[in-house]
């Protein structure tokens, strides 16, 4: 257990708030004027998205613990009912952001750039009316239910997430002044939709709500419409109670159910010149507290500027799009297989090609020496060639065991999908261990060959999902080593049930050893720091938020113990602590791609050492997942992955440093030559390849005397 | 290819396991996987005296997994083999055809001589320098749930073995009730311990020095554990044992479990297990516990390879099990000039016969215990030998014969000296193949001994040889053989029954 003194509430941050401040680092993204216009968009699009997930996840979690009553305070010494208000707050203004950018500043632009967003049907000229009246009648109109609400018919069920327009419209019986009537924005129709345009080169779109305000009137006939304004709100729909939080507040929460409101409404945004009456009948109907009410000064649910990026003709205002380069240590004309035997490959999504680890998949399923191939499935793509090749190995007689985690959040259905499918081949399923979500990411291939079985293995920080290995930053390797071959093996024997293996020969599997492993490295740091010789740490990952672990830290690092974390999102740790923290650093890197990947580098009093892993240093990672952590032993993977940390800690330009009063400031760059660590990844990958076409040129070398020893 | 993937099963009380192995001539034998799943089999047979249907049921689900894993290596060859939660349960014929119809699985019972003969095997064949450390007198401590097996190495032969009842879970279960009692519970561990051992020193070890002991089973794997910071790889020395006892004593075992990774289920039985091998050291002064990490699939495996000669062993097990029949032999006093003199004779006439019996090696294995062993029951009473000895057999186990090769080799010796009934008369749980093999070595052994009826080894050289219907077996002695031949025409009477086959003895004087 750590020293009592290093876990005082004042040394953590809440985990939510630190997550809102990441959202304020990729606002920043949105703000900074060098970045092409359509990807400030996109950034702009994600963070409503993050909050869209946030909301749904993590404050419907506190929502539950404040109805249970439930007052354990978390690290930062915060109950449930203080964080939601916090929360509130903090939101509150990150929005207020979000639409302060839009107007002033991103809206302008897209006008100058010759795109025109109607966020108002009252704009539209005579032209562009007809067009939309004539829009709504043919596509919008067949699909629309409208509801109106009166004494006989109860305030239907509106749905999550959804878009709605909300209307006052004229009481036909005269009882009295108005009744509100409710109408889905449809999901199934886009929602912006573009206009015909008077002016050359120029493009303008008008948002699907705007079109059904416009002709609401032929919605209610025999009603006046007296007012009308798109809403949405997020319920706390999500029967099924976060993971994330301790299992004693599982049964309590249980016990809770029955008496919670199913569906509540935990948050309503609305416009902010909303007509009064109507925002308090909603708010009646919906029974939301005035404090959930998000009034917002634009069009709501930003996500549809997702769809704007995707406009075509604007490729100008965005990044050239990247492609991910050959491998640097493979060669595409030689066996996969001959190549990991001889040695370690290290790859690095997405400045290199996720090819390599699909193709070790496809040339196993087509090997005829392969017996089996394992591998563990969190979030696939779409029409992932993975599971293809997972199926034609099955079909041509290879014993294929995948297991598929089902839980993986908002992926469920999805995942089902493709479970089935596999089962169809053949293939052995396995749906993962009760109570804990399966998070490592590995492959195992078993080959007969002529001196005997052998194992070839990948190890990943990333998903086995070749489409997002193109924008998340990630690492995997492959190799033959026994050592490892034997505890992938025994990683499949246990997620199939069986009992764990006496020994792990090389790789740290969370739940049950993980965090005490970390532990036990940061010990050992802070050990040779006591003993007074150099120590150092450099620690990469999503998210660390694991009490335990910082406080090993805060310790190690009062001990003398220089830390430098990358850590991208959530981060509850604090720096700058008198005598508690001054000797750590911690920033946060966001770009173009995302952060995703896990590397834990120990200097090990010059024996350095660097493990990869699939976790982050959550309690989530360590006590609920199965994970792995997974040495970097080969001497020149080992200098591959520490050049990519002392890049990254070399960034000024996406990098964000942590400081002692928990915000984020760019670093200073002045007499300092810029580094961007994402942008140096590409180069290097790049100019990797034509160092290797340079080499097909077959370059003659003229053969010299050779140098003569000396004695 | 020039290897084979061969796969051991082992149906144990605690939990079923198969390991799978890569087995070439080359580069010998290599583990490539292992499963194991927890089924308390023994739980069952040692409360109720038998496995419930839904026990059985759970182990063929295990074993058909098993089977889909041999799939995925293609695995040439298995052996799968239950020990004594199922040899002990009243239902085995019926849960191993169960198995057989629902799995195809063909799953053998081994007694326990047979299992420990294996682990055995499995311990020469993976500890390289095995036959260096039984250069020095070693004892092996094979611990299970209810008891440990000792056994001794002499002049690098196995010279006895025994079945202690103080496996860690008896004892822990046996002193369960006084456990409250903390205090005192450690001091009568301890002593109820040493009773033990102070009589199995007693009787077997006083002559021997020990100097090493190889150590197998859980607990010894779970206490290196333990300690990591003695860096501990494949012997243990009286100092690190003290450490490690130490920290057992001290330790709760759910801390051991959950700071070492050790189950639970091992942990809570560190105690009682470290008592054991703290004492065995200290009494038998030996210097190290070498720890080769051997379980029962291991030793399957050895056998299996050493006996379809893929991967031979350096150490020759058929010797010990002679040699510790000999050595029972001994501790009754049987006249060893006799045996030899009996042993010669009765493997000639064997041998020259074995187009007509038909039997294989280890029946000649057999026959030489019981020629070793025939005249132990004369230390109980003079006159009633052949009984007496048939008990002794029965009660002493002898390492590497299975259970029914011992009640052969008791049988063998019952009749050489008294009338053998028919097979419908005898009546007995014996199948009609074993009354045949039983009939078959007790007419050798009786002409054998007949040979030498004067204890006085008075024929020399002694050549069988197979002539139409005559055994002619011939001597060059001076000496007076009349005792001899007078005695030998009953023995041959009962010879020519069984094989049609007629012994004469011819005697070539030669000066």
């Amino acid at each position: 257990m750590a020293d009592k003194k290093y876990l005082k509430p004042e040394y953590y941050d809440n985990r939510e708030l630190s997550w809102i401040e990441f959202n304020y680092r990729v606002l920043s993204e949105v703000k900074d004027k060098h970045i092409p216009l359509f990807e400030r968009i996109k950034f702009l699009s994600i963070t409503a998205s993050n909050l869209d997930e946030f909301f749904m996840v993590r404050v419907a979690s506190l929502k539950d613990q404040e109805h249970a009553g439930y007052v354990k305070r978390d690290i930062a010494g915060m109950d449930a009912g203080e964080q939601l208000v916090a929360i509130n707050e903090k939101t509150h203004q990150l929005m207020e952001e979000q639409y302060r950018t839009w107007n002033r500043s991103l809206l302008p632009a897209l006008k100058k750039e010759g795109l025109h967003i109607i966020e108002h049907h009252e704009a539209l000229n005579k032209e562009q009316a007809d067009y939309v009246d004539e829009y709504f009648a043919k596509n919008v109109y067949p699909v629309l239910t409208p509801m109106a609400v009166d004494s006989s018919r109860p305030f239907p069920l509106v749905r999550n997430k959804t878009l709605n327009i909300a209307a006052l419209i004229s009481n036909k019986d005269n009882t009295h002044e108005y009744d509100l009537a409710t109408v889905q924005v449809p999901s199934v129709l886009d929602r912006i939709v573009p206009l015909p345009s008077s002016v050359e080169g120029e493009k303008t779109v008008i948002l699907l709500e705007e079109i059904i305000e416009k002709n609401l009137d032929k919605l209610f006939l025999n009603n006046k419409v007296i007012c009308s304004y798109p809403y949405r709100i997020m319920r706390n729909a999500d029967l099924s109670i976060d993971e994330e939080e301790a299992e004693d507040l599982l049964q309590e929460i249980e016990k809770q159910l029955k008496r919670r409101q199913w569906g509540e409404v935990i948050k309503l945004e609305i416009e902010d010149h909303a007509d009064k009456k109507l925002l308090r009948e909603l708010k009646k109907q919906l029974s939301v507290n005035d404090e959930d009410v998000f009034k917002m000064n634009g069009p709501l649910d930003l996500t549809f500027l997702m769809k704007v990026n995707g406009l075509e003709g604007f490729d100008h205002l965005k990044y050239e799009k990247w492609t991910p380069q050959p491998a640097k240590m493979l060669h595409a004309d030689e066996n996969l297989f001959d190549q990991i035997r001889r040695k370690d490959i290290l790859l690095h999504h997405p400045y290199e090609t996720f090819d390599p680890v699909v193709e070790f998949v496809k040339s196993a399923a087509k090997d005829p020496n392969v017996l089996a191939i394992k591998q563990t499935l969190y979030r696939v793509s779409g029409h992932s060639p993975i599971i293809a090749a997972l199926a034609q190995a099955a079909e041509n007689g290879k014993q294929v065991s995948v297991l598929v985690e089902l839980k993986a959040r908002f992926d469920e259905e999805n995942n089902i999908i493709w479970a089935k499918k596999l089962e169809q081949a053949g293939c052995h399923v396995i749906y993962g261990l009760v109570g804990l979500k399966t998070h490592s990411k590995i492959t195992l291939v078993v080959r007969r060959e002529e001196d005997g079985i052998r194992r070839y293995v990948h190890l990943g920080t990333g998903n086995y999902n070749d489409s997002t290995a193109k924008l998340y930053a990630d690492l995997g390797i492959f190799t033959a080593s026994e050592l490892i071959g034997e505890d992938a093996t025994a990683v499949f024997n246990m997620l199939s049930g069986y009992s764990e293996p006496p020994v792990w020969n090389k790789l740290t599997v969370a739940p049950i050893w993980l965090r005490d492993r970390f532990i036990e490295l940061i010990k050992r740091e802070q050990q040779h720091a006591e003993e007074g010789k150099e120590a150092h740490i450099i620690a990469k990952m999503n998210s660390l938020c694991d009490q335990k672990i910082i406080a090993a830290l805060y310790e190690a690092s009062a001990a003398g113990v220089k830390i430098d974390l990358i850590v991208r999102g959530i981060c509850c740790l604090k720096v700058g602590i008198p005598k508690i923290s001054e000797n750590i650093t911690v920033r946060s890197i966001v770009g173009n791609f995302l952060e995703h990947s896990r590397i834990y580098y120990f200097y090990n009093d010059g024996w350095e050492e660097v493990f990869m892993a699939s976790a982050d240093w959550m309690p989530r990672n360590l006590d609920r997942r199965v994970e792995l952590l997974f040495p970097v032993e080969d001497e020149d993977l080992k200098e591959e992955v520490i050049h990519v940390l002392e890049v990254e800690l070399n960034d000024n330009v996406k990098a964000h440093l942590m400081q002692s009063d928990g915000s984020y400031v760019k670093p200073d760059r002045r007499g300092k030559e810029a580094v961007n660590s994402q942008d140096y990844f590409c180069e290097q990958a790049k100019q990797h390849r034509v160092v290797e076409k340079r080499k097909d040129k077959h370059i003659f070398e003229p053969i010299t005397a050779p140098e003569t020893e000396e004695e | 290819m020039a290897y084979s993937v061969f796969a051991a099963i082992d149906v144990g009380s605690n939990d079923v396991s198969m390991k799978i192995y890569q087995i070439s001539s080359g580069s010998g034998i290599k583990l490539l996987d292992t499963v194991s799943q927890y089924l308390a089999l023994g739980r069952d047979t040692y409360r109720t005296g038998k496995i419930s249907y839904e026990l059985v049921e759970e182990l063929c689900q295990v074993l058909l997994r098993f089977k889909h894993k041999m799939k995925e290596y293609r695995v040439a060859e298995y052996r799968a083999k239950a020990s004594s939660a199922v040899r002990e349960a009243a239902n085995r014929e019926v849960i191993l055809n169960q198995i057989m119809l629902r799995t195809g699985i063909d799953v053998q019972v081994v007694s326990n001589s047979e299992r420990h003969y294996l682990m055995y095997k499995g311990i020469a064949s993976h500890t390289a320098d095995f036959n260096h450390i039984i250069q020095k007198n070693t004892a092996i401590l094979d611990m299970g749930a209810g008891s440990v097996q000792i056994s001794i190495f002499d002049k690098q032969a196995l010279a006895t073995t025994q079945m202690l009842r103080i496996g860690a879970m008896r004892i822990q279960g046996l002193l369960e009730n006084e456990q409250d009692r903390i205090i005192g519970f450690h001091d009568m561990l301890t002593e109820y311990v040493g009773n033990e051992m102070e009589t199995f020193e007693s009787f077997y070890m006083k002559d021997k020095s020990i100097k090493n002991i190889i150590a197998v089973g859980d607990e010894i794997a779970a206490m290196i554990k333990l300690v990591p910071e003695l860096s501990i790889h494949n012997s243990i020395n009286q100092e690190q044992m003290d450490a490690i006892y130490a920290k057992v004593q001290t330790m709760q075992p759910q801390q051991m479990s959950s700071r070492y990774g050790i189950p639970l289920e091992v942990a809570s039985l560190l105690l009682p297990a470290a008592v054991v091998y703290k004492l065995f050291l200290q009494r038998s002064k030996a210097e190290l516990i070498w720890t080769p990490g051997i379980d029962f699939c291991d030793g399957i495996a050895a056998d299996y390879a050493d006996t379809k000669k893929k991967v031979p062993l350096n150490h020759d097990f058929q010797e010990d099990i002679l040699s510790m029949a000999k050595n029972i032999a001994k501790r009754y006093h049987c006249n060893n000039p006799h045996i030899n003199d009996v042993a010669e004779v009765g493997l000639e006439i064997f041998d020259r016969m074995r187009k007509v019996h038909g039997l294989d090696k280890r029946a000649r294995l057999l026959l030489q215990i019981a020629v070793t062993l025939h005249d132990c029951g004369k230390y109980i009473n003079m006159n009633a030998g052949g009984t007496d000895a048939y008990n002794i057999i029965m009660a002493t186990e002898i390492i590497g014969l299975s259970h029914k090769e011992r009640k052969l080799v008791a049988n063998i010796v019952k009749y050489n000296t008294i009338w053998l009934p028919s097979y419908d008369e005898l009546n007995s749980s014996l199948s009609r193949e074993e009354y045949i093999i039983i009939s078959k070595l007790t007419a050798i052994l009786r002409v054998a001994n007949a040979l030498d009826r004067s204890h006085r080894q008075k024929m020399k050289h002694i050549k069988a040889s197979l002539k139409d219907k005559t055994l002619v077996i011939s001597t060059d002695t001076i000496a007076d053989i009349s005792l001899e031949k007078a005695l030998f025409q009953s023995k041959a009477d009962f010879f020519e029954e069984v094989y049609g086959i007629r012994p004469i003895i011819k005697q070539r004087r030669t000066f």
